[in-house]
């Protein structure tokens, strides 16, 4: 373990390339490309990793929720892993959906897990080899998890209401110009759509990537203790709720609070703006800093 | 309902009936080619339109140049971090409407759409897969609209 990983609050649950390099062929490992961009896996991938699309894959397909324990015990099995695995995610765009593939893992009570520093972008950077052979592992046994544990790292649309009305702490992750309202949508990306602009009242503006280096790792945690307690002004048991557009940006934040930072209390809110700046009367606070 | 230029359905024909597997191999095949459909030295253009988006993805340039017969001609620049369905899309249409005139574009249903990309990706992915051609038909707008103040 590199002494930058090693510092963070709980290292287990970060690895290098340099071990994930080491590791391509550790038999109790299964490697899980997750990206936003729907065909980058197949223009080439890490070796062994099979690939996990958040919509199609963790996302119920008629209901905005996720899968149920069902669906996971089958994704699982059919990805050839098994509540033993350690399972490693990696993804583009500084692993956003690869913290959020992990969040749905850690909502099944899957903790043997770990994100890739850097993702795919610094495995790519390092010229590492990449391959467009589909792995096909043999299918595993996973036992059907007896429910998805929600309310312990999930925040609902309700539970984020109270959470303001209590004036307790919140981190809006999304970009300047989305918190303030002066947008509710990005025009080139895809567009969830939303119908009105702003932020929820009490909110602290703290975008997902100030916890990112440019290469796409992680800041350091004397850095991340800089922006988010320093800055923000949060306490490690604070009980906290992140929240963005739809729950991959603030999956990425949620993941350095608790996991690299070590707060014990963190909530990602997945309804995030698309419900909350959708629904009737929400309260919406709009400012110009 | 308006008419497909002959390089688009041949695109299209080209994609219908693929399977997925085979279906996903081509369109990584024509995003490889997206750097192509790019500027090349001493091109002129009538209009051209590069935006950012400093949150989530890359630069994506249009490029158009109508000739004297009133046939479009487009080139695209694509950022590093643009996607691969972009990218696919980039090639398909710079390729299926080369020669086109300003109203096939503006007019072209987008059902073509899922017909190249298939459902699936539609579905995942529904307004990447329609982005670069909503970014075409824009800049076209704007060219008619140049040409209509013009004769004004």
């Amino acid at each position: 373990m590199n002494e930058k990983i090693a510092a963070y609050a709980h290292p287990d649950v970060l690895v290098s390339t340099d071990w994930l390099a080491s590791h391509l062929d550790d038999p109790s490992l299964r490697i899980i490309e997750s990206n936003e961009d729907v065909l980058l896996y197949d223009t080439g991938h890490v070796p062994g990793a099979v690939h996990i699309d958040w919509r199609r894959d963790l996302n119920d397909q008629t209901v905005r929720d996720y899968i149920g324990p069902e669906q996971f015990a089958r994704l699982c099995s059919a990805h050839g892993i098994t509540p033993d695995t350690k399972v490693v995610f990696y993804g583009d765009k500084s692993n956003w959906w690869a913290c959020y593939a992990f969040w749905v893992f850690q909502l099944f009570g899957h903790r043997n897990a770990a994100v890739v520093d850097g993702g795919r972008a610094k495995w790519v950077a390092e010229n590492r080899t990449l391959t467009r052979e589909i792995p096909k592992p043999s299918t595993a046994v996973y036992p059907q998890p007896a429910a998805r544990n929600d309310a312990a790292i999930r925040a609902f649309y309700h539970e984020t209401l109270a959470h303001m009305q209590a004036a307790k702490p919140m981190v809006d992750v999304r970009s300047p110009g989305e918190f303030r309202g002066e947008v509710t949508h990005m025009p080139e990306y895809p567009q969830e759509g939303v119908l009105r602009g702003g932020h929820i009242p009490g909110a602290q503006s703290c975008p997902w990537a100030t916890a990112a280096n440019p290469d796409g790792t992680f800041k350091s945690v004397d850095d991340l203790r800089a922006i988010y307690q320093s800055g923000l002004g949060l306490n490690p048991t604070d009980d906290i709720i992140a929240y963005c557009r739809i729950g991959e940006r603030s999956s990425h934040t949620w993941f350095v609070l608790t996991y690299l930072l070590g707060f014990s209390s963190v909530r990602n809110y997945d309804g995030s703006w698309t419900e909350w700046g959708n629904m009737v009367r929400s309260p919406i606070e709009r400012s110009t800093t | 309902m308006a008419e497909h230029p002959q390089a688009l359905k041949d695109i299209i024909d080209l994609c219908a009936g693929l399977a997925e597997t085979e279906r996903r191999e081509m369109l990584i095949s024509f995003a490889d080619g997206a750097a192509r459909q790019a500027p090349q030295p001493g091109e002129s253009f009538d209009l051209e339109d590069t935006r950012k988006d400093e949150e989530c993805t890359d630069t994506v340039g249009v490029f158009l140049r109508i000739d004297d017969a009133r046939r479009c001609h487009f080139r695209i620049t694509l950022g590093p971090q643009v996607q691969t369905l972009t990218r696919a899309m980039t090639t398909i249409l710079c390729q299926g409407f080369n020669g086109a005139s300003p109203e096939t574009v503006l007019d072209a249903p987008a059902d073509f759409v899922p017909q190249i990309v298939g459902a699936e990706l539609v579905r995942l992915r529904s307004q990447t897969v329609y982005y670069v051609l909503g970014r075409m038909k824009s800049a076209v707008k704007v060219w008619l609209n140049r040409e209509r103040a013009a004769s004004a």
